[in-house]
Formats: C-alpha cells, sequence, structure tokens
C-alpha cells in the first residue's frame, strides 16, 4: 500500500514531468519503488531517455533497470516492437541471466503464445523452484486464459510455501469473489486483515463477503466490520456508511419474530444515515432527493 | 610508577600508520574477492516455508483480535494440531538442523568458504604483526589502567615496571580490527565481507532457528486469549460519525 506521503509526492512529480520541468529520472526511480502501473508515462519519458545517447550515459549501471522497466512498460502498452529492442540489449549485456529470461518469457505472454511462455517459465523454475515473480506470472497467464480453475489451483499451490504473501492472499480473494465462493473469499480476507488489520480496505472487502453470505451471524459481524472501517477512516468511507444502514435493516428483518438481543449500537444506523446525508449535500446535492428515499425504504 | 616515556615518533609513522593502512587494505580486498566468489546459493524449499509460516503464525498472533473468534480458533487449530499442524515439530526432528547443515555439501562448503575468508587474513595479518612489530612500547593509551590488563596488552614487552597504559602493537592491531568495522561501513555500504563480529553471532545461533523458532510460536499461539475487539469499534464508530456530524 503506497502511503499518502508517497502518494502527493508522486502526483507532484508527476506533474512537474508533464509540464515539461525536468526530473523524469526521478520519476521513473520513484515508479520502480512503490511498483505503482503507470505504463503510458514510464514508457514516453522512459524511451526519450533512452534514445538519448547523452542522458544515457549519464546513468551509469543504473541503465539495464531503465531498460527493464521500459521494456515491461512497453508490453503493457503493447509496443512489442520497443519491448524486442530492449530485450535485445539486454540479452547481449547479460547472455545468462534469469531476469532476462523472465522478461523474454513476459514477451511471449504479451504477444499470446501461451505454450510457449509456459516452457520458458517451466525452465526458468527447473533452475530455481522458489522464484516468487515467475510462480505469479504462471498465475497471470492462466488467468488471462480464462482458466480460472488452473489459476486458483496454482496459486494455492503458491500459497502453501510463500504463505506470507499477502498481495497472493488479495489475488485469491478476487478470484473466488468472481467466481462466487464466498467462503473461501472470506477466508482470504482474514488473511489479509491479521497481516495488516489497520488497512480499511480488508475490512471493507470482508464486511461485504460477509453481508452477501447472509445469516444472522454473518451481518452482525459485517455490521462490526462496517463500523470498524468508519472508525479506521474517520467516517468519511460511503460505502461503509451504507453498509451500516444495510444491515441494520437486514438483521432488523431477519430477527423479525425474535427478540432483539444485541441494542449495542443502537444509534449507528441514523448517525449513519445523517452522515450519508450530509455527505450527499456536499458533494452530490442533486442526487439528496434519491438518498433520502432510499434510506426511508430501509428503515421500514 | 614510572615515569612518562617518550615515545619516537618514528614509531608513529612506521607502526601505527602502516599498520593500519594495511588493515583497510586487506579488508577491502576481502570484500571484493567475496563479491567475486559468491555462489548462488540456492534457497532450500523447507527453509523457506518455515520462514513464512512463521510470519503467518507472528500475524496471527499480533492481530488475533481482529478477526472473529471461530476463525481464530480454527486457523489456531491448523497451526498447532498435534499430527500435521504447521508448528508441530515432533521431538525426534528437532536435532536434524544441526546435522544436516554439517552433512549438506553445499551449505557446509558455504559455510568454510564464509570461514576462510575471515579467518585466513586475520591469521596472516596477526602472525605479521608479531613478527615485525614486537618487543617494543607502540603507543600510550590515555587512560589509565589496572595491572590485570597487563598480560593482554604487553605481550612482546618483558618489563614489569612499565606502566599499563604503554601498549605494544598487537593491541593496536586488535584496536583496529574491531574499531575499523564503521569506517568499512562508510567505505564500502553496509553490506560488507569484514563484519567479522557479526558473522561470529550468527554462526553461533545457526542451526537451531528454524525448529526452535517454530517451537517458540507455537507456545505463543496456545497462549493466546481471544478477545474479539470488534465490537468496540461499533461504540468507536459511533463516536467517530457524531464527532463528524457536528
Amino acid at each position: 500500500m503506497v502511503s499518502k506521503t508517497e502518494e502527493t509526492q508522486l502526483n507532484r512529480l508527476e506533474n512537474q514531468v508533464d509540464n515539461g520541468g525536468g526530473g523524469a529520472w526521478d520519476y521513473l526511480c520513484l515508479v520502480r519503488k512503490l511498483k505503482v502501473r503507470r505504463s503510458e508515462k514510464v514508457f514516453k519519458y522512459g524511451l526519450s531517455i533512452l534514445n538519448d545517447p547523452k542522458k544515457r550515459s549519464a546513468l551509469g549501471p543504473e541503465e539495464w533497470t531503465l531498460y527493464e522497466q521500459v521494456a515491461i512498460a512497453a508490453m503493457d502498452c503493447q509496443c512489442l516492437d520497443v519491448t524486442k529492442d530492449c530485450i535485445k540489449v539486454l540479452q547481449k549485456k547479460f547472455p545468462e541471466s534469469k531476469r532476462v529470461g523472465r522478461l523474454n518469457g513476459m514477451l511471449l505472454e504479451a504477444k499470446g503464445s501461451w505454450a510457449e511462455a509456459e516452457k520458458a517459465y517451466s525452465s526458468l523454475l527447473e533452475d530455481n523452484s522458489l522464484d516468487q515473480v515467475i510462480h505469479k506470472r504462471r498465475v497471470a497467464m492462466a488467468k488471462a486464459q480464462g482458466n480460472i480453475s488452473k489459476a486458483i489451483e496454482l496459486l494455492n499451490k503458491y500459497l502453501e510455501i510463500f504463505m506470507a504473501d499477502h498481495d497472493a492472499w488479495r489475488e485469491l480473494a478476487d478470484i473466488y469473489v468472481s467466481l462466487q465462493m464466498y467462503k473461501q473469499a472470506a477466508f482470504c480476507y482474514e488473511e489479509l486483515i491479521l497481516s495488516q488489520p489497520t488497512v480499511p480496505l480488508y475490512h471493507l472487502a470482508y464486511a461485504d463477503v460477509l453481508y452477501t453470505l447472509g445469516g444472522l451471524e454473518n451481518l452482525q459481524t459485517a455490521k462490526k466490520y462496517y463500523a470498524s472501517t468508519i472508525d479506521l477512516t474517520g467516517g468519511k468511507n460511503t460505502r461503509a456508511l451504507f453498509g451500516i444502514c444495510l444491515c441494520t435493516s437486514a438483521i432488523a428483518q431477519v430477527s423479525k419474530g425474535r427478540n432483539k438481543e444485541d441494542k449495542e449500537s443502537p444509534e449507528l444506523q441514523s448517525l449513519a444515515a445523517t452522515a450519508l446525508e450530509k455527505d450527499y449535500k456536499q458533494r452530490a446535492a442533486d442526487k439528496l432527493g434519491l438518498l433520502t428515499s432510499a434510506l426511508r425504504s430501509l428503515k421500514i | 610508577m614510572a615515569e612518562d616515556l617518550v615515545l619516537d615518533t618514528a614509531i608513529r609513522d612506521w607502526v601505527l600508520i602502516p599498520l593500519s593502512v594495511v588493515m583497510v587494505l586487506i579488508g577491502i580486498l576481502r570484500y571484493f574477492v567475496s563479491k567475486l566468489m559468491l555462489s548462488s546459493q540456492l534457497p532450500d524449499p523447507k527453509i523457506v516455508k518455515e520462514g513464512q509460516v512463521i510470519v503467518r503464525a507472528r500475524n496471527l498472533r499480533a492481530a488475533a483480535n481482529f478477526i472473529p473468534p471461530k476463525s481464530f480458533r480454527s486457523r489456531r487449530v491448523y497451526f498447532s494440531n498435534e499430527e500435521n499442524g504447521l508448528l508441530f515439530v515432533p521431538k525426534g526432528q528437532a536435532q536434524n538442523p544441526q546435522a544436516q547443515m554439517f552433512s549438506d555439501p553445499n551449505m557446509a562448503m558455504d559455510m568454510m568458504k564464509k570461514n576462510l575468508s575471515m579467518i585466513i587474513p586475520q591469521t596472516l595479518t596477526f602472525a605479521w604483526v608479531n613478527f615485525f612489530f614486537s618487543g617494543f612500547v607502540a603507543a600510550k593509551i590515555p587512560f589509565p589502567l589496572t595491572q590485570r590488563f597487563r598480560s593482554m596488552l604487553q605481550n612482546g614487552i618483558d618489563l614489569s615496571t612499565v606502566d599499563v597504559s604503554y601498549v605494544s602493537s598487537r593491541s593496536w592491531y586488535f584496536l583496529n580490527l574491531f574499531g575499523l568495522r564503521g569506517l568499512f561501513s562508510l567505505i564500502l555500504g553496509e553490506e560488507n565481507a569484514t563484519d567479522d563480529t557479526q558473522r561470529m553471532m550468527q554462526m553461533s545461533g545457526f542451526g537451531f532457528d528454524p525448529s526452535k523458532s517454530l517451537g517458540a510460536e507455537k507456545d505463543g499461539l496456545d497462549i493466546v486469549q481471544h478477545e474479539w475487539a470488534l465490537p468496540k469499534f461499533e461504540h468507536r464508530a459511533e463516536a467517530a460519525l457524531k464527532k463528524l456530524i457536528k
């Protein structure tokens, strides 16, 4: 997760570079460090640095990292000729390198020749069966081919060894949600909450999944997680506010016949509704009517 | 109490400074040699998996109060289950890591290489110092010392009346050995092979790392009392919203 200061820094550099003031190299380094995906900009500015021999020699040994970065960005923008050139240069410099082998595999993937890419990756894995990035590329390939069950299988096997990799857990949760396997998705989100308990995104996603699963207990748990999201974001997360209202009304519906046991936070729903109205008044005043009618129908 | 000895400045020029310079140069040489000899050690899958298991178990312990009690309990069973729990190491296997370390040819070779690159230069330099720079007083330590240090610091000097603050060049060698570590991390960057003392500490605690920490994690996990923090959050959310609305 990118922190707020890093985000502002990135945006500032981006504006600076876009408007013609130098600093392209700093921007590229920051993008590489934060691992954000800004392929068009990286491609444009990286290529301009690489094509200028003076600037290129000023980089020194960092030149090769830039080649790698531009190659990947070019693949993302589907400019495969540029990619091929970059990879050729890298291969001349580092003939037996695994990193270049990986770039070759990615190029085959980008071209769509799945079988050859699979062969390239398996041969790389033979040399080093613990290369995390190659395992993840295989999962991405399976997903791109539409073979979701294979992607799930590969990802599970990967997670058996590298179970502390929270990006992988996130990807698995996404896949499960897309397949509507909500119980498994809930498990993945629990893992994410365990590893990073202060990130409100995961609480929110977990609450969503629990709400979708339904059932009184899950609804109550979901309500608690929406509340924790609100707490972690200071009440600014609209989706969590909606979630609270929906949960409370759903709980009321489910437990219509029985006694209402938990009166822990009776005001929460009204507070959430008020906060929502205030938010809409500030940001989307024309939709306020829709909001009030929706909320009114929920309170029944 | 002997009177103040006047030490020849030639000692400073021809003993202290050359010794330091030689040690710095040898350190730099070792650094480059270690970089050349760097064999890409293939990480053992079992060790990697154990490392990851430990991280995951630690996360579970740290953030246990954020997930519902049922999920926490099922995860705890998964980890510390007697038959196939991840953290459970049966007594028989606990001794293996050390034996494995010595019988596994690759690992033994690597450790030997690291040891050699550390021991040989040290031995050679020490012998050189002893041969050339012994039998005279090399320097004076600025603060007074007790008589106990005499045998350590005044090895080549066979006079018992000389003040203990006057030391031989051997002690200058040892001073340099431990003191140049800071200088090397300035010149060569953080990761340098001259970090002998660090490596010595690492070596002593190596073999038992995996199974002991697994056992420690398992005990820690068994102790944890799960207290679900989420209900508190509802109240806190209420308070936050109230503040927001005001």
